[in-house]
Formats: C-alpha cells, structure tokens, sequence
C-alpha cells in the first residue's frame, strides 16, 4: 500500500526497507520485543506519577507543557482502570456462573460418584490374583468368559457439546476429590492418526502423569500395583463418544476388557443426546463387553435459566443488560446457537464493550470491589461519591458536563436500590411462572421491556390504593389490570388465578423465602398471608412443615369461593408488584453506568459475517471509501471503481459459471469507457486535465488492462468468491456466493 | 417479543438464498452458455503481463489512507480487548497487513510480538512455537531478572508440541497482562489450512501467555472452526476493517489467469522459497568446512560450533526434517560490516 500525504508520517516508516519486505516471505519472525522501558502499570503508581506530575508544576506550566503528559497519562491510567474493572466484573459473573452449574450437576455427580464405587466394588469380587500373577507383564485371564467393562453413559441432552466440556472437567475433579484415579481423554485422542497406541500413550500420560514413550498396558498395571494407587477406582472419561473413531475405541475397549483384573478401570462417557450412540459407533463384539448404566444432565434451557437467575436477574456484579441486548441474546440462545458457552461468551463482550464504551462504568467495577470486602448489597451515595472521586480525570469530565457529582451519586444509589426491587419483582413471577413451566429468559425479556411497561398504563401506579381496597369486590380477579395484560406476565396471573390452594400456599411460602430481606415488598406478603390464615383458620407456619398435600386436602374442605378468593388475592398481589417495582432499568436516570444497550455494537463484534459483509464490501465499494468519483451516479459502474469492486458487480450477471472471455471483455468496456469518454468530451469540456488528475488514469493499453484483470481475478480468488477454471472446463470460472 | 419477526426474517433470509442460487443455475442453463474461448483473448507476452501487473496504478490511494487512518481511533478499543483476554480477528476486503503490523508497532510496544505469514505455502508451526517461547522466556527474564534459572537457548528444539503448550500457558506468573502478542497474517491462508494446524493454533491461543491478531480474507474462513475453538480457544472479537489495500503479498503465489506459460512462476516462487530458506544443514556445513581444510572432523566442527552457540554467534533450529539447521542471527548489513572488520 502506497501511503499518501496525510498519513505518511503516521505510518511506520520502515514499511518500504528491504528488510521488511524480506520478512514478508519469511514463515515468521519477531517484529518487535517487549520495550525494556515498561512503564509501571499499577493503577496507584500511575495515581501518584500523575499527581506529581499536577503537583509539582504551577498551573501556568501545567497549560503549557504538563497538559499533554497528564492527559496521556490520565488516558493510560483509564485504560488500567478499564481493564481492572472489567477484571472484577467479569471475574464475580464467572465464579457464580460456575457455582450456579456445579449446583445444578450436584446431585448427578453424587449418583455418578456412588456408582463408581459400587463398581469398584464389584470388580473386586472379581479375582484377587497373585503376586506372581501380578508381576507378569500379560493380563490375568481367570475365566473363559472375557470382563466386562462398567460403563456410564452420561447423557449431556446437548446436540452442541461445548457447554459439557466443563461438566466433564468438574466431574473429573469432583471423582478425583472423592478418591479415585481420574483420567480425561477428548475424542480428538481416539482418531485413526492416533491409534491405539496414541489412545494408551494419553492413557498412561493421564494417570501415570508422566511423558512415557512405549505405549505399553503392563507399566499402568505395575503401577496401579504399587502400594499408594491400589485400592482406588480406575476412571476414565471420554467426553464425547460421538466424535471418537469406532475402530480404535473397540479396539481399546478389547484390550482394556482383557486386562480388567490387574486394571479395573470404569468407563465414563459423554453423549449427546441418545444413548443409542454406541451401538452406531461400536461393534457387537465390542459392546458385549461393556456393562453399562446411563445418567442424565440438565437441559441447556434449565442451565440457562439457572445462569439467568444468577447473574442478570439477582444481578451477582451490578452489570445488566438493556432490553434490546436482552432480546438479542435470547434469540441468539433459541434460533441459532443454544449453547450456554456462546451465551456466556457474548454476555462477557458486551461487559468488554460496556466498560470500553462508557466511562463512568468504572464505577461499578470500584463498587463491586468494595462490596466484596464490605459485604453489603445497597450502596450509600458517600461511597459512590468516594469512588467518583477516584475517577480519573477523563471519566469525572463526563459528570461534570451533565450532572453534579452529587447527583449522580444519589441517583446511582437509587438505581441500584431500585434494582433490587425489580429483581425480587421477577423472581417471585417467575416462582408463579413455573407451574406453566415459563423460561425465566423469556421473562426476564418482557420484564426489561420499556414499552411493555409505558402500555400497562398510569393507572398502575396507584395500585398501592387499589391493592388495600380489594377484598369487597365480588369478581376479584379481573380487576387487575396484569390479567389483561398479554405476554408471559399475564400468562402468569392467569394461571395463579387457577393454581389449586395446595400449590398456592407452597407458592406464599415461597415468595416469602424470596422476599424476606425486602421490607417493601414483604409487608405486602404478610398481609396476603394473614388473610390466607384468617381463611384457613389455622397457622401457615405450624403447617407449612407438614406435608403440603396434607394440607391441600385439609384446604379442599373449604368452599370453592374462599379459594378463589385466595388466588385473586395472590394476583392482586402479583399486581402490586408489577406497578410498583417491574421498572425497567433503562427508564431509570444513570443507567448508562450499569447497563449496556448498545445491540448493533455487541453483535458486530460477536458475529463477524465475513461471507455478506466481504460481498457488501465490493459491491457497495464507494459508501465505505466515501469517494467523489464512484457514488455520483448511485450503483452503475464506473471505471473509476476499484478494479475487483467492477469484476465481482459484472459477475452477478452471470450463471454459476463465468465464462472469461465474456468477463474479460465486460471489464474491458468498462474500463475503456471513460477513456472513450473523454475523447468525446475533450472538445466540449474546458478542462481535460483536471478530469485526467481526478481518475488517475495512466496509459490504458492492452497490456495494462490484463495485467488489472489478472489482478482482481485474484483478488476474487482470494476472498473466495470465485473459483478457479477447472481442467474440465478450462474457460469458466465458478462463482460460489449467491446473493448476500 | 419479536420472536416471530426473527424468524421471519431469518426464513426469509434463507429463501432469498436459494432462490438466488437457483436463478443464477437457471440464467446458466437457460441462457446461450457463451462458448467464447479464453484463448480467443489476445493475450499480450506474459513478459509484459508481469510488467504491466508490477506498474498498476492504485485507485484511490487518498481515500484508502484516509480509511486506514480512521481506523486508528479504534486502536484503543483493540488493544483494551486483548488486555481482557480476547483475540481479535480482522475481516473485510483488502490486504490488512499493513494495518495489523501498524497496530502492532504503535500500540503494542509494551509487548513482544511475533508475525506469521499464513498467506505462505507452508509453515512449519513448531518452530513458530519454538520462536514464541524463546521471545516470552525472555520477557520472563526482563521481568524477573534472573540469571541463575538461565537455561540454554536452543531448550526449547528438544520439546514436543505439548511441552511448548504448558510452557506458553503458565499461569504462575500473577500479572494478567504479561503476555506475547501473535500476528497471523491470513490465518485462513495456504499455509495454515488444514485442521491439524488450526487445532494447534486454536490451543495456542487459550494459553494464559498469547494474545492472537488475525486476518482472514476467505469468506468462509469460519468454518474451519467448531464451537469449541471460535468461542472458548480463539475467543474472537470480530472486527470489520475493509481496506481496499491491494494484496501485494498475498496474490504473490496465485497463477495469473491470463498467463499460459507456468516457467516464469516457478521461477519466482522458487526464488521466494529459496529466499524464505536462510538456514544452512549441518552437514552440509561440514562438507564445506572439509573441502576448505578448516576441520577434519565433525567433532572439531562441533566444539567450534559450541564456542559459536555459547556467544550467541550461531544458532541452531531443528528443520522439519529433523535436520539441525544453523543460521546467524545477525542482518545482512550487520555480517557485510563484520566481514569487512575481519579482512
């Protein structure tokens, strides 16, 4: 690339030595080392350089000269700051992500773990062999009838196996913290490349943790022999069968079979989504020898509603998410990707792009960090005030433009309190909600929704009034307005008011347990349970300990009317906290600092569409580069475009197939065109010369016209966009995208 | 919710697709197939085809620096998401080279940074490998400043994939932002495509100590990788940079259409491979050696060898061959200087 005036000098200036064009056709070399002069990075380091530096010189020399210098090393303290804030978000979201799932495979993992061990137990049984036994380097074959082999199918019900790569890691760990020998092969090891020997060479590296060359069986079973690894389960994991190559599986399975006395080793292995995937993988003859037993893992739906739960409605970092991102991802989760890992991943670039794109974010990362060492949830607008404080000079510009500190930092406190408000809001619809089994992401959408909650209307925030008036009126529940509301909210109340009183009083109970620390919100419980009790005649608490369909039976005996009394109650209260405290965050003053909305950004940096947005590049060419020339006459073709953006335009007129000649001779008219032109207007126009110096154009003979078409043939080449003639068919190349 | 209007939009999408795809089969069947000859063009002398290639002048030069310059302010941007852990992967039409290398020089001083060109005919990955480790052990050294673990240069030949791996993903060292910066120029390139290598270079870029820059030009790059690779290994950030730059470099090693003749090709990629190849076999430095009568034996070539390797005046690669090349590490200024010294 040849650098013009303007950036000539903002360019590298080696660019055009030799001996960078020389690097250009090495494989790879190293184009700069670390500069020695590293500069101090620590966030006070850089505090106290710049204060010095606004110190030590009087405030005339720091407009004349420190002006620059504090201002470079504002910007590099910011960046410090950004990266440190983002380092204590992202890190608080991951480790409750990753608490929230351990939780989830608890329960799995504990019925995976007493399996292992009643295995164990049973190979034992097996045959206790000699020393002499022992010692030979062959297996141990006691009976005609081979071992089997115990065997866990564990089901991941996940087409996309990436989300159980760290379900399998963790089991893996949670085995091994339970006593076993745990060693974990991908099915990248089980390939035709690799072969047995690879397989057992991984196997070895696996338990015996160490690189050993001979892919030999007899070193694992002298060392499981050895005093401190004897009387361990053997675990293998395969995370996913699916993927392992048939043939070198069956033959390890074999091998291992034969070897079951001196290694008892139990096979634990990964499946999509039916257990069925052995017997397409895996010979009779091999699956004769596997004894095997199938488990079950979570749905990615209820992973993902547990990681929702987590960290965007409990709000485990302070950072959310506007409604449009919210619904972005959604869609991303159910119509293209359903994988938990690519949700995580797009929530943790929108955390990069939030803290890159809004300064005052910074102050979330400063809360969260203080809220760790304090412990405390709500924060005090003295702190905040504090943390603005310790903004950098940059970010604090941003307040003082718009707002005072002060403001700020009492309108922050608020937002955070309201937060809180909202999120108990949500998790008490979504307990109602899951009687009619409704996504906590679908909810948590609607919930963000600002027009959902400017159309529930003004009356709503009366509903305080209303919600003490209720119990006079004779149809109770359809006074409230969230029965006529549509969408998931409206699904709920709808399905409270037909809850039967056993599953409503399980419900009370809890949202209770949800709101117990919320004052606000659990007055109104309270009276809702008071009146349940009043009805009942006996105390929920006493009761609540007994078996609930105990005490949905007792409740049957009451008349049908007080029941729905109860349920319209429970909408009313439902009611209550829709108008009261489903804000949306994004109608709230200073949410700009929590929350990140900028959706067009999260998903250009998410999801590169290099096969449209390459094509767009060409064909559109003069909308990127902003040229005078190319966009006066809207799309038609020029000859001042670029030479690609001109073959790939004349390509679309053709089939699957181009034939170069005719290609050749379109570009030829194309180029030639202006020429043709000018020779026409060169009587009439009065400056020739300047058209010449606006088209740069040097001496189009035939040579040089080929020599372009060469060039943006492959150009197109290289993009992909065509391919070239084959032997077959010597005069056509292909065209392989159609339409964008 | 709009749901409904995504799937619309998405099933509308696809239906465009191929419907587009099914017209241009149609216009190919339907329409009189051209017959014209590709040797009905009069194809100039493929002598002064490459001549006139070499003197094509660029369109737009202003405009395309301009755009280049614009995409200066994004810098920042860039540089705060490899701090936080990502890759960064370039698309759009034209050379991105010159971009990436001047962000790499501007805003990545504070780091070492190693290029691959992927748009190369073949890469030996390993020594890539080697070369990384090498580069962060001493930025390992800056920062420690030790001397006493020294270990010898060429450690790093005997390792396998794996142990480069461990090594280049140590996470003792407690800085987060301590790190060697990969350029890969066309990691959908020749050199880089098949699976293999894309496996590794997925797993080099989850190590704690490598960030990856990349470019990819094909539009279907993304299909080399699973879910696995692009969203937990690579972890890209996604960058539109159309440049329009020309693809000086990475058209070097496409055939011209119009050019019958293959002899002056080979040519020319036979010299860019011989130029590619700087490093000398030991053996045929013995042979060499011998027939000038400066040693009679390997092992005195050795232990001169040694005394070389010790200062730093040689070094030795493994070649994929298994071969130990040697190479001095020196530019060719520098070695015309010491020649000149000695005589």
């Amino acid at each position: 690339m040849a650098p013009s005036r303007c950036v000539t000098d903002s360019m590298p200036p080696s660019t055009a030595t030799p001996e960078v064009e020389e690097n250009d056709f090495r494989p790879f070399f190293v184009l700069h080392k670390a500069s020695s002069r590293r500069k101090d990075r620590t966030p006070t380091a850089q505090t106290k350089l710049c204060k010095t530096n606004e110190l030590s010189s009087s405030p005339q020399s720091v407009k004349k000269l420190g002006g620059s210098i504090t201002e470079e090393c504002d910007l590099h303290l910011f960046q410090q700051l950004q990266i440190e804030a983002f380092d204590t978000v992202w890190a608080k979201i991951e480790s409750t992500i990753k608490d929230v799932l351990r939780d989830l495979n608890a329960s799995v993992f504990n019925n995976i773990q007493q399996w292992v061990l009643e295995c164990f137990n049973t190979t034992k049984l097996l045959g206790q062999h000699t020393i002499a036994e022992a010692t030979r380097s062959f297996p141990v074959l006691n009976n005609t009838t081979p071992g089997q082999l115990f065997t866990a199918f564990v089901v991941t019900r996940n087409i996309e196996f990436v989300d159980d790569i760290l379900t399998f890691e963790e089991l893996g760990h949670f085995l091994k913290s339970h006593g076993c020998h745990v060693a974990k092969l991908s099915s990248l090891e089980f390939s035709l490349k690799n072969g047995i020997a690879g397989c057992l060479k991984a196997l070895l590296r696996e338990f015996v943790g160490c690189v050993i060359d001979s892919a030999d069986i007899s070193i694992l079973a002298s060392w499981y022999r050895e005093q401190v690894n004897y009387n361990k389960p053997l675990v293998l994991i395969i995370n996913d069968l699916g993927r392992c190559s048939g043939s070198v599986l069956t033959d390890f399975i074999l091998m291992l079979s034969e070897w079951i006395i001196k290694v008892p080793i139990i096979f634990i292995f990964g499946v999509a989504t039916t257990v069925d995937t052995p017997r397409n993988i895996l010979p009779s003859h091999a699956l004769e020898r596997l004894c095997p037993s199938s488990f079950m893992l979570g749905t990615p739906a209820e992973r993902m509603d547990a990681v929702v739960e987590a960290v965007l409605v409990k709000h485990c970092s302070m950072f959310s998410i506007g409604h449009k991102v919210a619904v972005f991802l959604r869609n991303y989760f159910i119509n293209q990707d359903g994988t938990i890992t690519s949700f995580i991943r797009a929530l943790k670039v929108a955390c990069l792009l939030h803290f890159s794109m809004e300064p005052l974010s910074l102050i979330n990362g400063r809360a969260l960090a203080g809220d760790q060492k304090e412990g405390k949830f709500a924060v005090s607008p003295e702190t905040l005030l504090k943390y603005i404080d310790e903004l950098p000079l940059y970010a604090r510009n941003q307040i003082a433009d718009h707002h005072t500190k002060r403001s700020t930092a009492e309108g922050l406190s608020e937002l955070v309190t309201t937060q809180k408000l909202w999120s108990t809001a949500v998790l008490c619809l979504y307990e109602a909600g899951k009687y009619r089994r409704v996504r906590l992401l679908d909810l948590f959408c609607e919930a963000l929704s600002q027009d959902l909650y400017l159309s529930r209307g003004p009356d709503y925030h009366v509903g305080n009034e209303r919600y003490c008036g209720l119990s006079s009126t004779s149809d109770p529940c359809q006074q409230y307005s969230i029965m006529q509301s549509g969408g998931y909210i409206g699904q709920i109340a709808r399905n409270v008011r037909d809850l039967p009183a056993g599953m409503l009083y399980q419900l009370i109970e809890n949202w209770e347990k949800l709101t117990a620390d919320i004052s606000e919100i659990h007055d109104k419980l309270k009276v809702l349970q008071s009146s349940v009790r009043c009805e009942d005649g006996k105390s929920p608490r006493k009761s609540s300990k007994d078996n609930p369909k105990k005490y949905a039976s007792r409740i049957s005996v009451n008349t049908d009317k007080d029941a729905r009394m109860t349920n319209s109650q429970a909408i009313a209260f439902l009611d209550y906290l829709v108008g009261n405290f489903l804000k949306p965050i994004e109608g709230m003053p200073f949410h700009e600092i929590l929350c990140f909305k900028n959706v067009e950004k999260l998903q250009l940096v998410l999801i590169g569409d290099p096969r449209r947005r390459i094509q767009v590049d060409l064909l559109e060419f003069h909308k990127i580069l902003r040229c005078g020339c190319c966009s006066k006459n809207g799309n038609a073709l020029l000859p001042s475009r670029h030479d690609s953006s001109i073959m790939y335009s004349l390509a679309q007129e053709h089939g699957d197939l181009i034939n170069l000649h005719d290609w050749f001779q379109s570009f030829r008219t194309i180029v030639l065109q202006n020429k043709n032109k000018r020779k026409q207007n060169s009587k009439q126009s009065p400056q020739p010369k300047k058209r010449k110096a606006i088209n740069g154009s040097v001496d189009q003979n035939e040579a040089s016209i080929q020599a372009r078409f060469c060039k943006a043939v492959t150009e197109l080449q290289i993009t992909g966009l065509v391919r070239m003639p084959s032997k077959r068919r010597p005069d056509f190349a292909q065209r392989i995208a159609f339409g964008l | 919710m709009d749901t409904n209007g995504s799937w619309d939009e998405d099933e509308d999408e696809e239906f465009e697709f191929s419907r587009n795809y099914f017209l241009a089969k149609e216009l190919a069947s339907s329409a009189k197939k051209s017959k014209q000859k590709l040797t009905d063009i009069d194809v100039v002398d493929e002598q002064e085809l490459r001549e006139a290639a070499s003197r094509i002048q660029p369109k737009h030069e202003d405009e395309i620096a301009l755009l280049l310059d614009s995409y200066k302010t994004m810098y920042p941007e860039w540089l705060l998401a490899l701090r936080c852990g990502f890759g960064l992967l370039m698309y759009g039409f034209g050379s991105k080279k010159t971009l990436i290398e001047d962000f790499a020089s501007t805003a990545l001083t504070e780091y070492s940074v190693v290029v691959i060109n992927g748009y190369l005919q073949s890469i030996n990955l390993k020594q890539a490998m080697i070369t990384l480790a090498e580069v962060l052990w001493d930025q390992i050294k800056t920062k420690r400043r030790v001397s006493h673990r020294e270990l010898p240069k060429n450690q790093y030949n005997s390792q396998s994939m794996e142990e480069l791996l461990t090594f280049l993903d140590q996470a003792e060292i407690d800085d987060v932002d301590f790190f060697v910066c990969v350029v890969i120029h066309n990691i959908d390139g020749p050199g880089l495509r098949d699976s293999e290598t894309q496996q590794y270079l997925a797993r080099l870029a989850a190590c704690a100590r490598i960030r990856i820059v990349a470019t990819i030009d094909h539009v279907n790059a993304p299909l080399f990788w699973d879910k696995n690779m692009a969203h937990t290994q690579f972890n890209w950030c996604w960058y539109h940079v159309p440049t329009f730059a020309p693809y000086k470099v990475e058209g070097m090693f496409y055939p011209m259409i119009l050019a019958h003749g293959s002899a002056s090709q080979t040519v020319k990629t036979a010299t860019i491979v011989l130029l590619s190849l700087t490093r000398m076999p030991i053996s045929d430095l013995y042979s060499v050696c011998r027939e000038r009568f400066l040693v009679s034996s390997q092992v005195t070539l050795n232990s001169h060898l040694t005394e070389f390797k010790d200062h730093e005046l040689v070094k030795i690669k493994k070649h994929s061959d298994g071969q130990d090349c040697l190479h001095i590490p020196l530019t060719a200024e520098a070695l015309q200087k010491v020649v000149l010294e000695i005589n």
